[in-house]
This record gives C-alpha cells, sequence and structure tokens, in this order.
C-alpha cells in the first residue's frame, strides 16, 4: 500500500536533523524502513515502535491505584471495632483516603475543636498522647461512637467509610506516615504548613516499668 | 520585660491625636489640659530645661492630685462591710474594697495566711465569694464548691458536687472555666458547665433547688456567675462558638422557675422589645430587626450569648449587661448588621422589657464579644453630674454611655487598634477600615486587636478614692482566614482561621489606669503576658493583679504613683482568677487570689495543647508557645495579711 | 475508497448539531452571546473572503505556472517579480490584510468594552453569588435587605431585560461557569472573585456547563439556567424565600425523623428545619428543580431512589458517600424529599 507520506513534502530545512541529534533516528529508520526509496528521514510515525511501547507503558500505570468509591460497611456494626480488623491497611498510608479525611477534617467541623491537630476544644491530635488509643480501630470507635469526656458520636452523621478515611488523616498528623502519601496542600489558609513540611515528633520510647520502692 | 511608662512625660501625643480623631469634645477642659502638657514636652526639648520642668511640674502636679469627680452610683455601692458577696464586689461591678489596713507603704510586708489546693488543675477563673467568716469557691468542671472556715484558717467546712454531664466538657471553647457563685439571702447560686444553675444552702451546703435551662446537645454551656437582684437570678448561656442562639434568663431567686428569658436574636417579642423600648440611635431602631439584619434562619443559630457581666441600677431598676459574637466568625455568611449581637442591653429587672440597646460592633467581623462589665458611675460630663456606664470594649474602644438612654459620650481606644477609625458619635457606629475585613479564601494578615480584643472577659476595677479604672488587658494581633463555616448541631460553627502574636512592641500584656471623665489614660505597665485576671482596687491606694506565669502584684493606685511596683510573689501557677479582699473574723484585712492557669489564653498549658499547630485554641497558641516553659498548671487559693 | 470518502463528506453535518438546542455556542438569547455571535459571524466572513481570495491566488498560481526544468522544480526564472502590475497588487494585498486584522482587532476591542460594560445605571439588576464545588454549584441570591436572601444548587433563574450580576467564587479547584447560549466563559478561582454579566433576552431553558476540568466529575456538573418573564420570576422568587412545610404523612415524617437524625443534616440544609449543614447541595425547593445531582439525572421518585440508594454507582468520586440505607429507610427518605416543593 503506498504510504501518503513517501513522497516527502518535508521542506529542505529538515536536513538539518542529519547533522546534530537526529542522526539517531535517522539511522533507525534507515535500517528499519531501508525498503521504502526515499529520503531516510524518519516522519514521526515511522517511530512507531516507539510509540506503540510508550503507550504500552502508559497503560500499564492506569491501575496503580484502585479507589473503592463505595467503601464496604460490614453487616453489622459491632460497638466497638476489633483490633485486627483488614480496614486498618486499607485505609493507612492511602494517598486517596488520607485526602479524603483531610477534607472530611474540615467538613465536619473536627478542625472547629482540634484545629489542625493542635488541639483545642478538643485535645491535640498530632502530638503521641492517646487517651483512648492510638491504633486506627481505636480512632474509628472514637470518631463513630464518641468518648465520655466530650467526643461526639459521629455514627448517624458520617459514613463509615468516612470514619475510617478520617482515622488515616488524624493518623497521618502524628505518626510517620509516607511521604508520597501525604497532601503537599494544606487544606487551610496559610497559617500552617502542609504536612510534607511539618516536623513529626519522635515517639518517645517508653522506659521499663521500675521495680516499686518498699510499700508499707 | 516589665516596663513602666508615664505618660505625663515619656509617651507621644497619641491621646490628644485619638480625641480629634474621634471628635470627642469632653469640655474645653480636655483640651486644654492635654495641650497644656503637649506644650510642655516641646519645651522639654530646649536646653534650658530644668526650669521648663519646674513650670511643667507646677501644672502636672495639679493634673495629678485633681479627682476628675468620677464615683460609684450610689444606689449600686453600698457602704463597705468587709465582705465580698459577689464576684463584681457590688452592682456598679467596682470591684473595690474600701478596706485600708494595707497600704502603699506597708503592702511589701504582706506574708501568706493560709492556701487551700483545689485539686482541680483546669482554668480558676472564679473569684472566692466571703460572707461572715466563711469563704465560697467555685472550681472548673467539674464545678465543685467548697466552703472553706476563715475563723479556722481556711479549713474546708463542706464541699458540694453538682455532677455535671461530662460531655459538656467537649463544647466549652474556652477552657472548662466558672466564674463564681453570687451570695444572696442566706443561699449561693452558682452555674455548671453543663447548663444547670443550682441554689444552695450557704450554711450547710445542701441544695435548696436546681433548674436546667441549657442544652448541650445544641452546643450549649454556662460559665459565668449569676447576678441576683430583687428576688431574679440572672443567668445566661454561652456557646457562640457552637451556633448556639443566646439569651438571658430570670429565674425566680425562691424556686429556680424561669421568670422570664431575653433572646439576642429573633424577633421582638422573643427579644423582649416592647413599647418601653427607647435606643438613642437610629440604625437600632424598627420592627423585629432581630430578623431582619439575618439572611433568613440564621438568627436561629446567630450566637449572641449572654456570658459575662452584669449590672444594676437599684434606682432605675434597670440591668446592664452585653451580647456575644454573632455566629458564624464568617461574616460573609451573615450579611446584616446581626442586631442585638455584640451590644450593651439595658433592661427592666422585673420583666426583662428591654429600654435601651447600643451595638458596639454591627456586623462584627472579629468576634468581639461585648460581655465585658459595665461599671456604673456617676460622673461629670460637660461639667454636669451623670449618670453613666464605663465598659472597657473587647474592640479596644473605652465607652462611657449614659444609663438611662444609652447615649454614648465618649469612646477612646485604650489600646492599638488598625482594623478599625474610631466611633462617629452622630451615628453611635464603628467606623470599619476595609483593607482588614477577613474574606473568604484569603488571610488577612495584621488585624489587632484579635478576637480576644483589647480586653477579654476579666474584669477591670475602680477606685472611688482616685477616680481611675485599673483595666488589664493585652496587646496582641492576629492574621485570620475564614471560610464557609458547617452547621452540624453541637459541633463548632466558626468558619476561621487564626493565628495570634503580640502587638506593636513586642509585649502582650498591658495594665492601664485610665481616667474615665478625661478619658485617656494617666499610667501603663507593659506586661510580657497578656493579662487574664481581674483587677482589684482597694482602699489603701493598692490594686492587684496578676500575670499568666503566676506573679501576683500589688501596684500603686495613686494617679501620680505612676503604676510602680509595691509587692510581688510568684505563685504556683499563672493567675487568671479575680482577686478579692475582705476583712476576716480576726479583723484583719486579707487578699486572696487563686491560680490555676488556663482559660482561652491559657489552654495551651491547662490542655496540653501543641505548639506546633499555630492555629490551635482559635489562634491563641501561636502567641503563648512559652506559656508551658514559664508555668504549670494549678489550682490553690493564696490568702495574704500583713503580720499581726 | 468510495465509501470513505462518502462519510468523510457527511462529517461537517455533526458539526451542524451543535447549532441549535439549550447548550449552543450559536444561541443568541442573551446579550451577551449576541455580541460574541455577532463578532464571530464579522470574523467568519473577514476571515471568508481572505481565504476565498487566498484559494483564488493559489489556484491562479498553479493555472499561471510558468515553465518547470526537468527535475519538476519550480523555475524561479519562470516569473517577472518587476511586473508593476503584480507590485501594486501585493501592496493591495497587504493593505488589505492590515486592514482587515485592524478592523477585525478594533471589533473585539469594542464588543469586549460592551461585554465590560453591560450594567446601564440605575436599572434593577438581578444579584447572584455563584460558589464552584466539586461537582455542583451553589446559588446564593442576595437582596438589600439580607433578610430575602436564599441559597439553592444547580439551577438559576433569570427575568428577561433585567440584567444580572453573578460573582464567581470556588470552593476546592478552578472551574468555569459557561452558559454558551447567554455569555462566554468565566472561570471560578479559588480564593478569588470573578464576576459575569448576563443579561438574558428570550424566555427559555438553557444548559450550563463547568468549561475547566475539575476532577472526576467534570463532565457532569451542569446548572440549569432558566429565564423567565419578570412575573415568572418574581413568582418563582416568592416560592423560593418560603421554608419548607412540615411533612404530613407517616412515611414523610418517618423520612424527615431520618433526616434529621442521620448524616443527610451533616451536609444538608432545609430551610425551617434544624438541618443547616452548608457543604452539600441545599435542598429546600428540591423538587422544583428538573434534574438532580447537577443534571446527572432528571427528578423524579425513581432517579430519587437510585441516587439515594447508590450514588457512587451514578456518580463516582462525588462526595455523597455511600450510606447504605435499607428499604423502608429509602422509601421514607425520598417521601420526605418529595415534599419539599
Amino acid at each position: 500500500m503506498s504510504s501518503p507520506f513517501r513522497n516527502s513534502f518535508l521542506p529542505r530545512a529538515l536536513p538539518s536533523l542529519h547533522a546534530g541529534r537526529g542522526r539517531g533516528w535517522v539511522r533507525l529508520s534507515k535500517r528499519r524502513f531501508a525498503s521504502l526509496a526515499h529520503p531516510p528521514l524518519a516522519p514521526p510515525l515511522q517511530g512507531g515502535g516507539f510509540i506503540a511501547l510508550a503507550f504500552l507503558l502508559a497503560l500499564a500505570g492506569c491501575d496503580r491505584e484502585q479507589r473503592d468509591m463505595n467503601g464496604q460497611p460490614k453487616a453489622e456494626t459491632a460497638a466497638f471495632v476489633p483490633r485486627g480488623d483488614p480496614r486498618s491497611a486499607e485505609y493507612e498510608n492511602n494517598a486517596f483516603h488520607i485526602a479524603q479525611g483531610q477534607k472530611w477534617f474540615g467538613w465536619f467541623n473536627c478542625s472547629g475543636c482540634h484545629f489542625h491537630g493542635g488541639g483545642g476544644m478538643g485535645p491535640p491530635l498530632m502530638d503521641d498522647q492517646w487517651r483512648y488509643g492510638g491504633r486506627m480501630e481505636d480512632i474509628v470507635a472514637s470518631i463513630l461512637y464518641g468518648r465520655p469526656n466530650g467526643m461526639p458520636d459521629w455514627r448517624n452523621k458520617i459514613t463509615e467509610q468516612q470514619a475510617w478515611e478520617l482515622a488515616a488523616y488524624v493518623k497521618s498528623l502524628s505518626a510517620h506516615p509516607r511521604q508520597d502519601a501525604l497532601s503537599a496542600r494544606a487544606d487551610e489558609m496559610s497559617n500552617t504548613e502542609p504536612q510534607t513540611l511539618q516536623e513529626r515528633q519522635k515517639v518517645v520510647p517508653e522506659t521499663k516499668a521500675q521495680p516499686s520502692g518498699e510499700e508499707n | 520585660m516589665i516596663q513602666i511608662s508615664l505618660f505625663p512625660v515619656l509617651a507621644p501625643a497619641r491621646p490628644l491625636a485619638a480625641i480629634r480623631k474621634a471628635g470627642v469634645t469632653n469640655g474645653r477642659e480636655t483640651e486644654g489640659w492635654t495641650w497644656m502638657r503637649h506644650a510642655c514636652l516641646r519645651i522639654l526639648r530646649k536646653p534650658s530645661i530644668a526650669a521648663f520642668m519646674l513650670l511643667c511640674s507646677a501644672f502636672a502636679a495639679p493634673l495629678a492630685a485633681q479627682h476628675n469627680g468620677a464615683r460609684p452610683a450610689a444606689a449600686a455601692s453600698p457602704p463597705e462591710d468587709g465582705q465580698w458577696t459577689m464576684p463584681s464586689r457590688d452592682y456598679a461591678s467596682t470591684r473595690y474594697s474600701g478596706l485600708n489596713q494595707i497600704t502603699r507603704s506597708n503592702v511589701r510586708n504582706l506574708k501568706l495566711a493560709f492556701t487551700f489546693d483545689t485539686l482541680n488543675r483546669k482554668g480558676h477563673e472564679a473569684a472566692p465569694i466571703v460572707v461572715g467568716n466563711m469563704m465560697y469557691l467555685t472550681t472548673p468542671y467539674p464545678n465543685h464548691v467548697w466552703a472553706l472556715d476563715l475563723s479556722k484558717g481556711g479549713r474546708a467546712v463542706w464541699v458540694f458536687r453538682p455532677h455535671p454531664a461530662p460531655a459538656s466538657q467537649g463544647i466549652a471553647c474556652c477552657d472548662v472555666v466558672n466564674r463564681g457563685a453570687m451570695y444572696a439571702n442566706g443561699r449561693l447560686f452558682f452555674t455548671t458547665l453543663d447548663g444547670e444553675v443550682f441554689a444552695i444552702d450557704a450554711k450547710s451546703g445542701h441544695q435548696v433547688w436546681r433548674n436546667k435551662i441549657g442544652d448541650i446537645s445544641k452546643g450549649e454551656t454556662i460559665t459565668m456567675s449569676p447576678l441576683v437582684a430583687e428576688g431574679k437570678v440572672l443567668v445566661g448561656n454561652s456557646g457562640g462558638e457552637m451556633g448556639v442562639r443566646g439569651w438571658l434568663a430570670a429565674l425566680d431567686a425562691g424556686t429556680g422557675r424561669l421568670a422570664w428569658k431575653a433572646y439576642s436574636t429573633g424577633p421582638d417579642k422573643d427579644v423582649l422589645i416592647g413599647p418601653s423600648f427607647k435606643p438613642y440611635y437610629a440604625s437600632d431602631r424598627g420592627a423585629d430587626l432581630g430578623v431582619h439584619t439575618w439572611p433568613a434562619e440564621a438568627w436561629k443559630i446567630g450566637g449572641g450569648t449572654v456570658w459575662g457581666w452584669i449590672s444594676y441600677d437599684p434606682q432605675l431598676k434597670m440591668i446592664y449587661y452585653g451580647t456575644g459574637n454573632p455566629g458564624p466568625w464568617n461574616a460573609q455568611q451573615r450579611p446584616g448588621d446581626n442586631k442585638w449581637t455584640t451590644g450593651v442591653f439595658a433592661r427592666d429587672i422585673a420583666t426583662g422589657q428591654a429600654r435601651w440597646f447600643y451595638q458596639s460592633s454591627p456586623h462584627d467581623l472579629f468576634d468581639h464579644d461585648d460581655i465585658n462589665e459595665q461599671v456604673l458611675l456617676d460622673m461629670p460630663i460637660h461639667g454636669r453630674m451623670t449618670p453613666v456606664l464605663v465598659r472597657p470594649g473587647r474592640n479596644g474602644y473605652m465607652y462611657v454611655i449614659d444609663r438611662r438612654t444609652g447615649q454614648v459620650y465618649s469612646a477612646e481606644a485604650y489600646g492599638f487598634i488598625n482594623s478599625m477609625d474610631g466611633v462617629d458619635l452622630a451615628t453611635g457606629r464603628v467606623r470599619m477600615v476595609k483593607e482588614k475585613a477577613p474574606k473568604e479564601g484569603r488571610v488577612i494578615r495584621n488585624i489587632c486587636p484579635t478576637a480576644s480584643g483589647v480586653k477579654d472577659w476579666n474584669p477591670s476595677a475602680f477606685s472611688p478614692r482616685t477616680g481611675l479604672l485599673y483595666v488589664p488587658h493585652e496587646n496582641m494581633c492576629m492574621d485570620e482566614g475564614v471560610f464557609e463555616a458547617n452547621y452540624i448541631a453541637g459541633t463548632p460553627y466558626v468558619g476561621a482561621d487564626v493565628k495570634m502574636y503580640a502587638g506593636p512592641g513586642g509585649h502582650r500584656g498591658v495594665f492601664t489606669a485610665w481616667d474615665p471623665v478625661r478619658a485617656k489614660p494617666v499610667w501603663e505597665i507593659k506586661e510580657s503576658l497578656p493579662l487574664w485576671s481581674g483587677a482589684l482596687a482597694t482602699g489603701g491606694d493598692v490594686v492587684f493583679y496578676g500575670t499568666m506565669d503566676g506573679w501576683f502584684k500589688a501596684i500603686d493606685a495613686s494617679a501620680a504613683g505612676g503604676g510602680r511596683l509595691l509587692w510581688q510573689v510568684r505563685l504556683d501557677s499563672g493567675i487568671i482568677s479575680q482577686p478579692v479582699s475582705y476583712r476576716g473574723p480576726d479583723g484583719r484585712q486579707y487578699v486572696a487570689v487563686v491560680t490555676g492557669v488556663g482559660g482561652w489564653a491559657g489552654a495551651i498549658v491547662s490542655a496540653q495543647l501543641d505548639p506546633r499547630d499555630p492555629t490551635a485554641a482559635l489562634g491563641m497558641v501561636n502567641a503563648m508557645r512559652d506559656l508551658p516553659g514559664r508555668t504549670k498548671p494549678g489550682g490553690t487559693l493564696y490568702v495574704f495579711a500583713l503580720p499581726k | 475508497m468510495r465509501r470513505r470518502g462518502a462519510s468523510l463528506m457527511l462529517l461537517p453535518l455533526l458539526a451542524l448539531a451543535g447549532c441549535g438546542g439549550i447548550q449552543t455556542i450559536g444561541g443568541r438569547e442573551g446579550r451577551e452571546a449576541a455580541l460574541i455571535d455577532d463578532l464571530f459571524t464579522l470574523f467568519c466572513i473577514v476571515t471568508g473572503l481572505f481565504f476565498a481570495a487566498v484559494m483564488a491566488f493559489l489556484f491562479a498560481a498553479y493555472w499561471r505556472r510558468g515553465g518547470h526544468r526537468a527535475d519538476r522544480m519550480p523555475d524561479e526564472g519562470a516569473t517577472a517579480p518587476r511586473d508593476r502590475g503584480l507590485r501594486i497588487a501585493l501592496f493591495a494585498w497587504t493593505a488589505a490584510v492590515i486592514g482587515g486584522l485592524m478592523g477585525l482587532a478594533v471589533a473585539s476591542f469594542l464588543t469586549d468594552r460592551s461585554l465590560a460594560y453591560s450594567t446601564a445605571a440605575g436599572r434593577p439588576v438581578v444579584s447572584i453569588e455563584l460558589i464552584g464545588n466539586q461537582w455542583w454549584w451553589e446559588a446564593r441570591y442576595h437582596f438589600p435587605d439580607p433578610s430575602q436572601n436564599f441559597r439553592t444548587a444547580n439551577e438559576i433563574h433569570l427575568p428577561t431585560g433585567s440584567a444580572a450580576m453573578i460573582t464567581l467564587k470556588a470552593n476546592d479547584v478552578i472551574h468555569s461557569f459557561w452558559v454558551p447560549n447567554l455569555a462566554g466563559k468565566q472561570d471560578l478561582i479559588p480564593g478569588r472573585v470573578t464576576d459575569i454579566v448576563l443579561t438574558p433576552t428570550k424566555v427559555g431553558r438553557y444548559r450550563a456547563q463547568c468549561a475547566e476540568y475539575c476532577g472526576l466529575q467534570h463532565a457532569h456538573m451542569a446548572l440549569d439556567v432558566t429565564v423567565d418573564t419578570p412575573a415568572d420570576y418574581a413568582r418563582w422568587l416568592a416560592a423560593q424565600t418560603r421554608p419548607a412545610a412540615a411533612p404530613t404523612t407517616p412515611q414523610a415524617i418517618a423520612g424527615y425523623r431520618f433526616f434529621m437524625t442521620r448524616q443527610c443534616s451533616a451536609c444538608h440544609a432545609v430551610a425551617g428545619t434544624p438541618a443547616g449543614a452548608g457543604v452539600g447541595p441545599d435542598l429546600t425547593h428540591l423538587m422544583s428543580r428538573r434534574t438532580i445531582a447537577a443534571g446527572t439525572l432528571p427528578n423524579g421518585t425513581g432517579p430519587l431512589h437510585a441516587w439515594i440508594a447508590d450514588p457512587q454507582g451514578v456518580k463516582p468520586g462525588a462526595n455523597m458517600p455511600y450510606i447504605g440505607l435499607d428499604a423502608d429507610e429509602l422509601h421514607n427518605v425520598v417521601a420526605y424529599l418529595e415534599t419539599l416543593k
């Protein structure tokens, strides 16, 4: 079949490609398209193999991240969230869920009491002191079921997935999250720094319990 | 760290400019004296200083010694009886003890008489109440009331535990404080954080009645000290940051049943505005302004909480109090003047019907709650003795308002303000600086004063001997960015990110002696930390106040004294409470103060907040990052007296 | 080859499909759209003439081409460059091009000025604040008396003959407001306030579309623009300022209770009820709208059920979460929503 580009309409200026960086191209085209009895210039489409390869590589990136839009609520909602809930691994350190949690944190007025981790009406969330436990399951339980000293219960106001996403964000405020999972933009006016720039407090290892002195 | 500046000598002619700007014509007398001082300053710069200094001091001395004629409203300030039955000392809110055993010369000999640990480590804002030989102290949540026997060295006789709901701790914006009880007719009246009012027998500590008038599911709490007068217990709610609708309720002192309730927003029948309502300024006249100056339905969650101080004039039978900020802080969500928030109401105490209203901050942009104290004075205005109330406004203007009509005679700045440009006395309206108005989507920087204002709730004291008002206040500025606030009942409804820091000069606190008649400061003491304690004035010309890092100070109250520090002692924790003075069973004069840092400014210590987030505690954490290193949580009553 | 050629010739007809309807750049139902359309027509005519002239010269040049060399390259010596007629033609052509371009520039400038100074002083102005969110529009109507202000979502009504001053804000990312029948595009940029003026001239219904890619559901971010007669507009305003009526049937009451105590009131507001949240669309007059979910579904019982039961299935990535209502709760809630007329 006759290629429409055979009778090359490329201007005479193109020979300059030969001289410089185009040389590699020309060589390749000479080898691959030697059958074409025309100037050894490689019109873009004749590098088709490269393009196909690049396209395949790009396609391979499509499923790099799965976003679960629906969330999978459990059939029964227990009065506590047991340790070892598999959702912990799914939500913690996940960029999408942390970003969603960052959005809910402002929407549902969490920042009204906890501000941007520093605390106020509520205790700080960016340090390593956890009144009711600092694991993902504990944070989700605090959010969904409330706590005695003023944390309201949100189980009727947000969905479970939103609670897990909030927990992912809260955990990222204090723990050592993956830098590529954190949001590089703070969701509020420039009074605080984005999370990627904040220092993380070292979690101080607890000293072993000392033997007690003499007791009467 | 502590600077004492003598205004007549060192300060620039700021007061003169301020007077000119605000258009106050307080009689030629004021301008004359100020001109004279201005002339002295120019003369002092010339080489032949000595002779002219003599000339100036000849003028200055009479200035200092001449009393300005202000005195507390007679009906509202009974003669000294050595007790302290309400946090404001009397209905005129003078916070002045006439006892004069402690004087300027012997105050340095004050010794600790006794202490009492409340075992509570949150912010203690209450004033100890002294009735006869008993002292009563309310604590922050869980709001215990301790009765101490002063004849037995302050030993606790009983404690009343009201058991407020723990969930109320989560909706208290600014620490779980309580501002004190009030004694009347053998009973103590106080409030609890979860919205209850209690009356207990002062002798036995047994409950007489209780009434739950606040709803924590809506975000309402109560922290204020009730005012009891004419058989009514006046209590208002807190929660201006929670989308709460503000109100003031009057309960019957005998039974606790609700007598009347005046809302701060909404239709006239809810606000108890009727035919006797005669506001002085035109912008406050109209039907149902509490609805029409808001977007539809916004007044229902509009704020205007009443959590501060109430004064009472027994002669006019009127109560005076201020309303809190409108909600949310993001003013773009609530176009309109937002009546009747951030203003002063005068009401008839028997029926609650409003008599007049003055709005200090129409369409408030900066959370400038108007709940500060009103000191009821009779003082010369244009040469005539006039019944006025003097109030250090949160927005930084010292208002002198006619008690009968609501007319503003003067409104001078007593701190640094750049977000407002004076009050136009013809219309009563404050002039806002457009560039400092917070806007959605951006941060407006360097707004002075902060949301906590030039002065927050901590009350000033008036001394009839010097005629001066002693004002403990702040000098801070802020950056504010606002965004749309989402209303969910029982959660914060603010819509602002704030970051506070020290104002011009670098000092965050100021203690000012203010002349209410001449409307200018007489002397000032600069403090490193903001002042969050009340002031106490005594008959020995000594004023007391406390700092947030625990120093309890005695200052020379006289105008000529220049604010000289006479005595100070470092206590275990910062002081945000109200010092009181009383005559003990042995006849000596005692001074009592409670430590226990906290409140809005001290939350970083009492709640152990994280200093890495500058917006925490509504921006206060950024300004108070050094506080955890300077003090620790506490909660102890200290009582001082001269040695026997 | 012939089949391909035939189908290629039909392609231009597809382009003509954009000429009519509720969302078309060919629409002239507003003053601004008419101005832009006129400018576009002028451009088409002028550039069309020049195109025709250039084509004519091209054909003429080919027709009149001189001799050629053996290797089929053009012979530079064939034409006479000093031909006087040719030089005059060259100058004339340059002058025509310059004149034409300048004319177009002036026309463009004048059109811009007309668009910018749209409001005649003294005429009544409709004041709307439009806020772009991912992926829905919030419309707030402002009046001199703030107690008449109200909010609605994903729709605006405008009266003919009046200028509507629309202030544009964005809450998250850049959006763009574009109702082609009435005006051009204007971006909504977070942190800035932009504005646009619409002066509709013809009663009708038009569709606006977000015109700046803003995320997953950018394609499903439409806005219903209805242009009414002034009387109809006043009627619509009066209806919008009324708060929602209380439900009366048991099913609607059960739905109201669910709405107020569950996730709905954490994001949505209904005027006259305790629900006052602002992060989701205002639902006070939901049933007066033609579409739901920013134009994704038509309004009606079925689509409402589908949307509330599984919003992520309809519009994946939207901020309305999957709540997991059971059948009774779903019917109750929809029954309540259907009372919000």
